[in-house]
């Protein structure tokens, strides 16, 4: 349902009092969001450490980015993370495709679901830095028990294993959240054009492929826009569950934050941090268009 | 054939079930295993003595008491500041007509493209320059608003009947005794799904506190554990004693609030 915003007499009076209500958050968005956000594009051309304050260097931060391995390494791995959105897409649909059925206790499923989302990535990632431990970890065990790989596997220390592991760690946390939206997206489709599909004659993957998946198009696309940002954005995951693994190995934020914070070279941090932002903003504007759409009157 | 399905349906279910508890259920045995059994091979699954003395010995070994004030403090402060001033600020942009509205909502809007982390390195030298570097109010001061709960609550006025508040205005009440005493009672379950969203994603926080937050007096638990991961390694029981106490409140908020969770996530993603 569209609201549409009431018109109410506008004075002078009243344009001071809707200034007053906007007051307190546009200055915190103006301090907080908006000058961080170009003062980054200043720290980006010096060379900063908060001892001795900055040398402007002009673009030399840049020109140093395209030298530096360190740099493609971080970069080619935050792509590779974008890889957990398909799967997350797959994974959390199917969920929610079995999760609506009436099946009794759905709710506690639910619940067990949802349960890794809102735990704090810190303590999941303490659990699964155990579970993964290549000499005494559960995961080993299971699998030279079960008989799927002769030895142990390297989940922590071989490139790009430790990688993949982590991912493994972002798509087993995300399942629940996506499943979410789905679900709610499943709850528009109309009853009616599945239950006509079943009287056609067909089969579940064929109503599932051609009836269900293109008219949940809009939850798909916000779950694929949501899941690729998080993806670019990792940082606690690889933190605490590779934490003595070489900087090749992670991605974008762990190089940024080893950058500015360990090696304090705010300066060169902040170039990173403007490559960083050019990369999410192809999402993060798809995502700003389709939170218009669903605000316009 | 119903059956079989159903059957094939719980079968996936449970499996799934087990894969999203196995860490924590694998985290809370050993939190209460003994030294030996934490290194032993086979795996041990179920402790043969539960070493509740893990809780007390990190209990003593840590501040942990302290990160768990400062957690508190920290997340309730964040939702305070966020509904005040999302509160406040999603009213005029739902309700009153002023000159540059439109243009006012839509820069609110375009801060969702400036993720956190992208801004994290300028906002520790604003931090550093204002005297909060090393403080609680430096973690919580630059999550004070958010686009996302602006729109999120602006929503929710949307909805509001206006006969309501053009009642209360022909009675000559105030605007901003309109807004107090009729809007904001109405969208108080918009008000609880941003007070449940705000706190479980302040509770479990990491990089920004973890920039600004230098002593270990002033640890939140999130960044208290991560410490503790690294100094106490190889004793792995007391990490994972730290890591079940400090999951309990998240668990307990989210089981009584799992509703307006939901509501939020569906209403932050335009549906």
């Amino acid at each position: 349902m569209i609201v549409r915003p009431t018109k109410f007499p506008a004075s002078e009076s009243k344009n001071l009092i809707a200034f007053f209500f906007l007051l307190p958050a546009l200055a915190a968005l103006t301090l907080f969001s908006f000058c961080p956000m170009a003062y980054i594009f200043l720290l980006g051309m010096q060379r900063y450490n908060p001892v001795q304050g900055g040398t402007f260097i002009g673009f030399q931060n840049y020109l140093n980015l395209f030298r530096d391995t360190n740099f493609w390494w971080t970069l080619l791995n935050s792509i590779i993370y974008i890889a957990v959105t398909p799967v997350l897409i797959i994974l959390s649909l199917c969920v929610a495709m079995i999760i609506r059925e009436k099946i009794k206790g759905r709710k506690i499923f639910r619940t067990i679901y949802f349960l890794p989302v809102v735990t704090p990535i810190v303590i999941t990632g303490i659990a699964w830095r155990w579970l993964l431990n290549e000499d005494v970890g559960l995961l080993n065990f299971l699998i030279v028990k079960s008989g799927i790989s002769a030895h142990s596997v390297h989940w922590l220390t071989q490139y790009p294993v430790n990688l993949i592991s982590v991912m493994g760690v972002t798509i087993w946390r995300g399942i629940g959240y996506y499943m979410v939206i789905f679900l709610a997206g499943l709850m528009g489709i109309p009853k009616e054009l599945e239950e006509a599909s079943i009287i056609d004659g067909a089969s579940w993957f064929q109503r599932t492929l051609h009836i269900t998946v293109p008219l949940l198009k809009p939850s798909i696309t916000l779950v694929f826009i949501i899941s690729s940002i998080s993806a670019i954005k990792v940082f606690t995951e690889i933190y605490i569950i590779l934490p003595g693994a070489p900087i090749q190995n992670k991605t974008l934020v762990a190089y940024m934050y080893q950058t500015a914070f360990e090696h304090f070279d705010l300066g060169y941090a902040s170039a990173l941090g403007v490559v960083l932002f050019l990369f999410t903003l192809v999402f993060s504007y798809m995502n700003m268009k389709l939170l218009e759409r669903g605000s316009a009157p | 054939m119903k059956t079989i399905s159903q059957l094939f349906a719980y079968s996936v279910l449970i499996f799934i079930a087990l894969v999203m508890l196995g860490p924590f259920l694998w985290l809370i045995s050993t939190s209460l295993k003994g030294t030996e059994e934490i290194f032993s091979w086979p795996p041990v699954f179920i402790p043969k003595h539960w070493q509740f003395e893990n809780y007390a010995t990190v209990w003593n070994a840590v501040p942990f008491g302290r990160y768990f004030v400062n957690s508190i403090i920290i997340a309730l402060g964040t939702v305070t500041l966020t509904v005040f001033t999302s509160a406040l600020a999603a009213y005029p942009l739902a309700r009153l007509s002023f000159p540059g509205r439109s243009l006012i909502f839509t820069a609110i809007i375009s801060t969702l493209i400036i993720p956190q982390e992208v801004i994290v390195i300028p906002l520790y030298t604003l931090v550093l320059k204002l005297g909060l570097a090393d403080t609680l109010i430096g973690v919580m001061l630059p999550f004070s608003t958010s686009a996302f709960s602006i729109y999120l609550l602006r929503q929710a006025y949307l909805t509001v009947p206006r006969e309501l508040e053009e009642a209360a205005m022909i009675d000559g009440a105030s605007t901003f005794r309109i807004w107090w005493s009729v809007a904001l009672p109405l969208i108080k379950p918009s008000v609880a799904a941003l007070v449940v969203l705000t706190f479980i994603s302040s509770w479990g926080d990491f990089l920004w506190p973890l920039i600004v937050l230098r002593s270990p007096e002033h640890y939140t638990l999130q960044v208290g554990l991560s410490m503790m991961v690294q100094s106490l390694a190889a004793n792995y029981k007391l990490v994972a004693a730290g890591a079940v106490v400090s999951v309990i409140p998240v668990i307990v908020v989210f089981l009584f609030t799992q509703k307006y969770f939901v509501s939020g996530i569906l209403m932050g993603s335009g549906k």
